[in-house]
C-alpha cells in the first residue's frame, strides 16, 4: 500500500534534485569560455576545471544539499524514541558532508592521486609503453628492454606504496569522521533542555561543524598523522619523478628539450647573476662580516653594560608571561580606549623594566 | 524527559526548498557580479626587478612620519591583503594616521625564477628594496613592517642589515615554528624536501592552496559556501566574498629553491629560534635585532599560532620590545572592522614614539 508522506518526500527529492541538477548546469555553462573568432588560431578545449572556484563552490554546496535531502528523508521524517538513534539516521546515509567536504578539495594543482595515476596509465599505454610490468609483483627481466622493463616495475612499486600510504592517510580521516560523530553526540548531551535543543537542519550541520573540526585537529596534529602524511607525499613525489623520468627519456629520443635541462640553465643563469652582483657590489660588502661580528660584539658589551653584570654573557631566560596589565607603560596602551580592548604586553623602555632584557643571548 | 534534537520534517523539507529558493535568486546577481577590484589605493612605481615591484602609496594629505615605512609581504598570496578594499584597507588607514607607507609586491615567480634562494630574496631584493626606499628619503635607515613570512625575513634582514633598519614590526610572524600547535609544521617535517622541491620545481599556487584548506577543511571548504548562499542576495556582501576569494586563489606559485630552504631550515630545522639559521653564509643571530621592535599577533590565527609569534620576545636582542595581541584571525587582522580601528593606530602611535 502506497505511503502518501514518504511518496511525498520521494516526489519532492527527486523535484529538487532535478531543480538543482538544471541550476549547475547553467551556471557552468554561462563560465565555459567563448570560442575566439579567429581563424588562425584553434583556442584548446577547456580545462576539466574551467573554473576551480566555482566547481568547489558547488561541490560544497552540493554535499549540504545531498546531506539535507538524505537527512530529510531519512532521520527528520522518522521519530524515534532514542535521540541517538536519529541522530545515527541523520548522518548515516551515502551522503556524507565530511567525505565530500574532502572529495572537493582537489583542485587542478592538487590533482587526486587516483585521477594523476589514470592519467598516467592511459598516456603510457598510448606511449608504447604497454601494460606497465611489476604491477603484480618483481620479475626478472633480461633482453633488449631489461633496462626499460626493471624502471617499469619499479613504477609500479612506486605507484603501490603511494596507494598504500593514500589508504593509510584515508583511514585517518576516515577516523577523524568517527570521532566527529562521537563529539556531536557529547556537544547536543548538552543540549536536551528547553531553549538549547536543536531544531532545524542547519543548526545541526554548524553543530556537526565545530565537531569535525575538532576532532580533526586533534588527529591531525599526532605524530602518527605527521608520518602518514609525510609518507602520503614523499611517495606521490617517487612516482612523479618517475613519470617525469620516463618523459625526459622519451623527450629526449624525439629532439625536445626537457624540463630538467631547462632547469639546469637557470640554476647557472642564477649563479652568474649572483656572481656579477658580488662582483659589482661596493668594497665595503667585502668587510660586511667582520663590521657584523664588531656589531655582535658591541651589542653584547651594551647589554653587559645595562645590567650592570660584568660576568659574561649567559643563555637569555625566556621572558616570562607578560600580564595584559603590564602595558600600561607603553606607547601602545595610550592608544584610543578602543585599541586598549586588545591585550597589549610590552617590555618597558629604558629604566622601567630593565632587568628583564639584560641577560643578553649567548652567541655562537 | 528532553531530546535535544527536535527537527520537524516539515519544516526541515521547507528549509531545503528555501534553500534552493536562496540559490535561484541568486543566479541573478552572481551572473551580474563583475571580478571584485582591490582597494587600489592611489600609488606609483618606485622600483622594480625581475617580477618585484615596489610601490608608494599616496595619501590624500602629506605623510606627517619622517621616517617611511616599508611592508614585506609573504611571499605566499598576494600583497593586495593589504589593501583589499577601500574600507578594509591597513594601507589606507596607516597613509590616513600619517605613515608614509611602500609596499613591496614580490609578483608571481614562474621557471626563470626556479633557483631564487632566501639569500636572493633577503640580501638581494629585499636589500634592494631597502636601498631604493633610503635613496628617495637620504636617510641611513627606514622601518619595516613584515607580514607573516615576510616578517620572518625582516627579521632575518634586520639581523644582518642593522644600520639600514630604524624600527621593525612584525606581524602575525612565525618565529618559534615547533610550538605543538602548529598543523602546518607538524605536517612538513616527516616530508622529503628534497624529493619534493626536485619534482616539483616551483611550488605551484593550487598545492599551497590545497594545503592551506585541509587546515580545517569543512569549515574552508563547504561550510564557507554554505553561508554564501545567505548573501546572494546582498550585492555588497557578495562583491566582500567574492574579492576575498579572489584574493585566496589568484596566488603566486613559490620559487622552489627559496621554498625548500625555507621549508627545511624554518620549519623543520627551527633554525631561527635555535640560532642556527644562515642566509647566503651568514649566521642569522636574532640577539643583532637590537632595534626597537613591535610583535603584534592574532590570538585566533591558524597559520601562525599565537605562541609561534611571541616566542620572538625571548629572543632578540633589543631593550624596547612590545607585543599587541588581536583578537581576531590570521586574516581578519588585516581586513575586520576590529582590526581597522585597532591595528593601525597602534602601529602608526608606536612608530611615532619613535621617529
Amino acid at each position: 500500500m502506497a505511503d502518501p508522506a514518504n511518496d511525498f518526500i520521494r516526489d519532492y527529492q527527486t523535484l529538487a534534485q532535478q531543480s538543482w541538477d538544471a541550476w549547475t548546469r547553467q551556471l557552468l555553462q554561462q563560465q565555459q569560455p567563448q570560442p575566439v573568432a579567429n581563424p588562425f588560431f584553434t583556442p584548446p578545449p577547456p580545462p576539466a576545471s574551467g573554473n576551480d572556484t566555482l566547481e568547489r563552490t558547488l561541490a560544497g554546496l552540493k554535499g549540504y544539499f545531498d546531506w539535507m535531502q538524505g537527512a530529510a528523508a531519512n532521520g527528520a521524517a522518522a521519530q524515534p524514541v532514542d535521540w541517538r538513534q536519529q541522530l545515527q539516521q541523520l548522518f548515516g546515509g551515502a551522503s556524507q558532508p565530511f567525505a565530500q567536504a574532502f572529495g572537493g578539495i582537489d583542485s587542478a594543482g592538487a590533482e587526486g592521486f587516483a585521477r594523476q595515476w589514470q592519467s598516467w596509465q592511459q598516456a603510457a599505454q598510448h606511449g608504447g609503453f604497454g601494460d606497465l610490468p611489476g604491477a603484480h609483483g618483481p620479475t626478472p627481466a633480461f633482453g633488449q628492454d631489461r633496462e626499460q622493463q626493471m624502471k617499469q616495475q619499479a613504477m609500479a612499486a612506486a605507484v603501490l606504496a603511494s596507494l598504500q600510504a593514500s589508504a593509510r592517510y584515508q583511514a585517518l580521516i576516515q577516523r577523524s569522521n568517527t570521532q566527529a560523530m562521537q563529539r556531536l553526540q557529547d556537544k547536543l548531551a548538552e543540549r536536551a533542555e528547553p531553549g538549547r535543543q536543536i531544531d532545524s537542519l542547519k543548526a545541526l550541520y554548524d553543530l556537526w561543524v565545530d565537531a569535525a573540526e575538532e576532532a580533526y585537529a586533534e588527529i591531525a596534529l599526532t605524530d602518527e598523522f605527521r608520518e602518514v602524511y609525510g609518507e602520503m607525499v614523499n611517495t606521490q613525489m617517487r612516482v612523479r619523478q618517475m613519470q617525469q623520468q620516463q618523459t625526459e627519456q622519451f623527450c629526449q629520443q624525439l629532439g625536445v628539450p626537457t624540463r630538467s635541462e631547462v632547469s639546469s640553465l637557470g640554476e647557472r643563469l642564477q649563479a652568474l647573476r649572483r656572481e656579477f652582483r658580488a662582483s659589482s657590489a661596493p668594497a665595503t660588502e667585502d668587510h660586511a662580516d667582520e663590521i657584523m661580528a664588531l656589531r655582535r660584539e658591541l651589542a653584547a658589551l651594551k647589554r653587559q653594560f645595562a645590567s650592570g653584570s660584568t660576568a659574561a654573557p649567559t643563555t637569555k631566560k625566556a621572558a616570562p608571561a607578560r600580564p595584559a596589565t603590564s602595558a600600561v607603560k607603553t606607547s601602545v596602551s595610550k592608544a584610543p580606549a578602543k585599541v586598549a580592548r586588545t591585550a597589549v604586553a610590552s617590555k618597558a623602555k629604558s629604566s622601567a623594566a630593565p632587568s628583564s632584557r639584560t641577560s643578553p643571548r649567548k652567541r655562537k | 524527559m528532553y531530546t535535544p534534537l527536535r527537527i520537524d520534517p516539515t519544516k526541515a523539507l521547507g528549509d531545503i526548498a528555501a534553500f534552493q529558493r536562496k540559490l535561484a535568486a541568486g543566479m541573478g546577481h552572481l551572473r551580474s557580479m563583475r571580478e571584485p577590484e582591490y582597494a587600489n589605493t592611489p600609488r606609483e612605481l618606485v622600483y622594480s626587478e625581475d617580477k618585484l615591484k615596489v610601490w608608494h602609496f599616496k595619501g590624500s594629505h602629506k605623510p606627517t612620519a619622517k621616517t617611511p615605512l616599508l611592508i614585506v609581504y609573504a611571499l605566499v598570496n598576494t600583497v593586495w591583503m593589504t589593501d583589499l578594499q577601500a574600507d578594509r584597507s591597513m594601507v589606507r588607514n596607516l597613509l590616513e594616521q600619517g605613515e608614509d607607507v611602500y609596499l613591496i609586491d614580490w609578483g608571481y615567480p614562474d621557471g626563470a625564477d626556479r633557483w631564487l634562494t632566501l639569500d636572493d630574496y633577503i640580501n638581494g631584493y629585499l636589500d634592494r628594496c631597502v636601498d631604493a626606499v633610503r635613496k628617495r628619503h637620504d636617510l641611513e635607515a627606514i622601518n619595516l613592517l613584515g607580514i607573516c613570512q615576510g616578517g620572518a625575513f625582516s627579521l632575518c634582514y634586520t639581523a644582518l642589515h642593522a644600520t639600514k633598519v630604524k624600527n621593525l614590526i612584525t606581524m602575525v610572524t612565525p618565529v618559534d615554528f615547533h610550538t605543538p600547535d602548529n598543523m602546518l609544521s607538524s605536517w612538513c617535517r616527516s616530508m622529503d624536501v628534497d624529493l619534493f622541491v626536485d619534482t616539483m620545481g616551483n611550488i605551484p599556487a593550487g598545492l599551497m592552496n590545497y594545503v592551506y584548506l585541509t587546515l580545517k577543511p569543512v569549515r574552508l571548504n563547504q561550510q564557507k559556501y554554505i553561508g554564501m548562499v545567505d548573501i546572494l542576495d546582498n550585492p555588497t556582501e557578495l562583491e566582500n566574498f567574492l574579492r576575498m576569494e579572489r584574493w585566496i586563489f589568484d596566488s603566486p606559485d613559490q620559487a622552489g629553491e627559496a621554498f625548500r630552504q625555507f621549508i627545511k631550515d624554518f620549519y623543520q630545522g627551527n633554525k631561527l629560534v635555535k640560532g642556527t639559521l644562515e642566509i647566503g653564509g651568514r649566521p642569522v643571530d636574532l640577539g643583532m635585532v637590537t632595534q626597537p621592535v613591535l610583535n603584534i599577533f592574532a590570538e585566533q590565527d591558524h597559520l601562525v599560532p599565537p605562541d609561534a609569534s611571541r616566542a620572538l620576545g625571548r629572543h632578540v636582542g633589543t631593550t624596547d620590545y612590545t607585543q599587541l595581541a588581536f583578537k581576531g584571525g590570521h586574516i581578519g587582522i588585516y581586513v575586520s572592522g576590529r582590526a581597522q580601528r585597532e591595528v593601525p593606530p597602534a602601529i602608526h602611535q608606536w612608530l611615532s614614539a619613535r621617529d
